[in-house]
């Protein structure tokens, strides 16, 4: 039998789609295709937003107020709390923008570069946006209610600041022990563990905070630990609850340092004192505050640093 | 009055005849499969019956996807493009590495070579030896190969290159600069008599 020769290429591909009923994809398939690549970006660009957002919220809106208080140095704090969790979402959502913008119809003729500053930029300018609608906060504070293995911001400042044995306290005063003028008051840490607190170095703002029974951060030292005694040097405001400004931080922190500054001059003030009655048989008739503060690591820590920056100008 | 010379359907005009009348797809059939039968075998398919399998894929590939034929592009672009693709998932299920013979004559070699894109600081003798130019090409790692096979033997420009890779132009620029330093250094290594 002879053998056939082959069938002209143009002729077996017509045949075929004519058998097999090939058909020409509709432009709608081709628009939802793209469409779908380009929601895919635009889903990457937003959990990047998210990500850009909770760090903006916490690299402005961090502690920096009192870092002193629960670290060595602002490097180990700073190191501690940058949010590598939204740092790696980042970099995740940057690489999958960047894999979808290449599969969109012209993606591939642009460079890397481009690819990968254009969803940096769109995810920057989303996050900022978020930031300043307060979302920033928002999210991590909702992430942290709802895992249990989301380490919020919130979470971590109360890991940070509810630590007794350090001197560190988180809660509100619930009532006071004598009436007016009060040396000490009973307060509720986030522990439910109350304490009956020495308040008698504290400044008249600090004792204002404690009457509004808001929740607020004690820097103090335990005196019995039995008998739950706490003496209190600082109260400062818990400012994850809310939007606080820059300026208030820097207000808060100003505070902090005025407020070792003021537990350090009483202590030389007292040195003095004791100096008078012992070699020059001068008997002082000024009460001289106890000063367990001004023997604080943290306050002599900050009272020199205050010193430093001379805020006792303030 | 009857107009003389009419000139032929552009292919892009011919795409959107086809999307009308199937028929008219022939005509683009006619217009590619010699290009695109050079083009493959050049990309390593060299058995004539695979050569027809591969071409039937791509001309029916191209049919199904006319509608997304993105008419900034040139078809040739596309229809290179879906050609580069086919060949290289038919390399993969074929599990076997592409091989061939990309040089047929010294014009090609010389084309290749002592383009104007590199500094003609070479001469060729007609003695050259095409088979160790072939062996050096297949040596290169393929997408380096790719690049060359479109500039010097396909005589693509980088947009098209482009395109037809879907890699940005500055990488097409890049990949035949490396390319042919590479196969400059393979043909030395083979002692090819330049």
């Amino acid at each position: 039998m002879a053998e056939q020769p082959p069938q002209e290429l143009k002729q077996a591909v017509l045949e075929r789609i004519e058998e097999e009923r090939v058909c020409p994809k509709s432009r709608w398939f081709f628009w939802c295709q793209d469409s779908f690549i380009w929601f895919l970006w635009a889903v990457a660009v937003f959990i990047g937003a998210v990500a850009i957002a909770v760090t903006l919220f916490v690299v402005t809106h961090r502690q920096y107020a009192l870092y002193e208080a629960t670290h060595e140095n602002f490097t180990t704090f700073f190191v501690e709390f940058l949010p590598y969790l939204w740092f790696a979402v980042l970099a995740g959502m940057v690489l999958m923008g960047v894999y979808n913008l290449r599969q969109t119809k012209r993606g591939y003729r642009h460079p890397l570069w481009l690819l990968v500053s254009s969803s940096v930029m769109f995810s920057f300018a989303g996050g900022a946006l978020l930031q300043a609608f307060g979302f920033g906060y928002l999210i991590d504070h909702t992430l942290g209610q709802q895992l249990a293995i989301y380490m919020s911001q919130e979470k971590l400042e109360q890991k940070l600041w509810q630590v007794p044995a350090e001197g560190r306290l988180i809660g509100r005063r619930v009532l006071e022990e004598t009436d007016a003028p009060a040396t000490t008051i009973v307060f509720e840490d986030i522990s439910g563990n109350r304490w009956v607190t020495n308040v008698t170095e504290l400044l008249p703002r600090d004792l204002e905070l404690l009457r509004s029974q808001k929740t607020v951060r004690l820097i103090g030292t335990i005196t019995d630990e039995g008998n739950k005694n706490f003496h209190t040097c600082g109260a400062f405001p818990w400012l994850l609850d809310d939007n606080f400004s820059s300026r208030e931080l820097s207000a808060e922190r100003r505070a902090f340092l005025e407020r070792a500054y003021e537990h350090m001059h009483r202590a030389d003030e007292r040195l003095l004192m004791l100096e008078k009655e012992a070699f020059a048989g001068v008997a002082t008739t000024t009460a001289v505050p106890v000063g367990i503060c001004a023997n604080l690591a943290i306050m002599r820590k900050l009272g020199i640093r205050c010193e430093q920056v001379a805020c006792h100008s303030f | 009055m009857e107009q003389p010379y009419a000139l032929p359907p552009s292919d892009e005009e011919l795409v959107k005849k086809t999307l009308v009348d199937k028929e008219q797809f022939g005509e683009l059939i006619d217009r590619y499969e010699a290009k695109l039968t050079r083009y493959i075998a050049r990309l390593g398919i060299r058995n004539a019956e695979d050569q027809r399998d591969v071409l039937q894929e791509i001309f029916i590939k191209v049919y199904k996807n006319l509608n997304g034929f993105d008419t900034t592009l040139s078809f040739s672009s596309w229809i290179y493009r879906i050609a580069h693709n086919e060949a290289v998932s038919w390399y993969r299920k074929s599990s076997v590495r592409p091989e061939g013979h990309l040089v047929s004559d010294s014009d090609e070699i010389f084309s290749l070579l002592a383009s104007k894109d590199i500094r003609a600081d070479v001469q060729f003798d007609k003695t050259i030896n095409v088979a160790e130019l072939n062996k050096a090409l297949f040596s290169l790692h393929d997408k380096y190969r790719q690049v060359l096979v479109l500039r010097f033997f396909e005589h693509k420009e980088y947009d098209e290159i482009s395109d037809i890779l879907q890699i940005p132009i500055g990488s097409v620029g890049t990949l035949i600069h490396r390319g042919k330093k590479q196969l400059k250094a393979a043909l030395n290594h083979e002692a090819i008599r330049i």
